[in-house]
């Protein structure tokens, strides 16, 4: 933006739209002083993937956990101490190795943000929210996810009020290891449905 | 969030992330709608999701954050003139 160093850039058309709206947004009295920094490190340093990945960590190490997650999962996901906005109506969905789920968003971008952080760029963008649809064992080949044929596909469309999470299954030869360690396992990908362990 | 973090905590599915943000105005416009939705709204974020589904359809191609720009702009153009007491 600034590459000569020595003129700060002019802002650009969509700089300039952000601005009037805090302007016109601070003036209504409806963004407190400090409100954008905090939500922005929040979201950039404490609400993502991890959260998510200890949800699945003790899930596998937790039977009576797993059975609470999968039958009402944003109540097992608070007793992490996780939940907030877009986290009201959590669905957790269970890999198994006859079925596969992946979740999307086909009107926007809702995503299960106490757990996952906001979305990946590529979540958000046209190809990824119409192929998941229409041809998702393909597309998720493509993403380096190539299923066998007998695996079920399942596609949870999170535009209602749910939020879906992936439980992935839980790879073979961890059985000695602790949950901390299983934690490390699990990706954000897994849990969009995207990747296997 | 009441979960304490360990440092090794954010070493470990970190890794498979992104930055969230790619540039300022874009950490500006998501505070900001966050603040429309918790202040004007009462933490409904029903409104705010609707205004970008229809800004989302009307523009496909447009990149994200100017989406959220437009739902924005809509959304704002619905207040009273006054915050609500």
């Amino acid at each position: 933006m600034n590459e000569s160093g020595h003129h700060p850039a002019p802002l650009s058309p969509v700089e300039r739209r952000v601005a009037a709206l805090e302007a016109l947004l601070t003036e209504r009295e409806l963004v407190p002083e400090g409100f954008i920094e905090e939500i922005t490190r929040r979201y950039e340093s404490e609400i993502g993937p991890l959260n998510g990945a200890k949800v699945v960590a003790r899930a596998w190490v937790d039977p009576g956990y797993k059975e609470r997650l999968l039958t009402d999962g944003t109540a097992a996901i608070a007793e992490l101490g996780f939940g907030g906005p877009e986290g009201d109506h959590m669905v957790v969905v269970e890999n198994t190795s006859a079925v596969h789920n992946v979740i999307v968003c086909t009107l926007c971008s809702c995503y299960p943000w106490p757990v996952l952080g906001l979305p990946p760029s590529w979540y958000k963008d046209p190809p990824y929210r119409a192929r998941m649809v229409r041809e998702p064992r393909t597309l998720l080949a493509e993403m380096g996810c190539p299923l066998p044929g007998d695996v079920e596909i399942r596609v949870w469309d999170s535009s209602a009020e749910v939020r879906y999470l992936v439980l992935p299954q839980r790879p073979a030869g961890t059985a000695g290891m602790t949950e901390a360690e299983l934690t490390g396992l699990v990706t954000r990908d897994s849990m969009i449905g995207v990747a296997r362990l | 969030m009441s979960t304490p973090l360990s440092l090794s905590d954010l070493d470990l599915p970190r890794r498979n992330g992104e930055l969230v943000f790619d540039a300022p105005w874009q950490s500006t416009v998501f505070g900001l709608a966050a603040a429309v939705i918790d202040n004007a709204f009462g933490g409904d974020r029903e409104p705010f999701r609707q205004q970008l589904v229809k800004a989302i359809a009307a523009e496909p191609g447009r990149p994200y954050w100017e989406s959220w720009t437009a739902a924005l702009e809509a959304l704002a153009e619905t207040l009273p003139e006054r915050p609500v007491p």
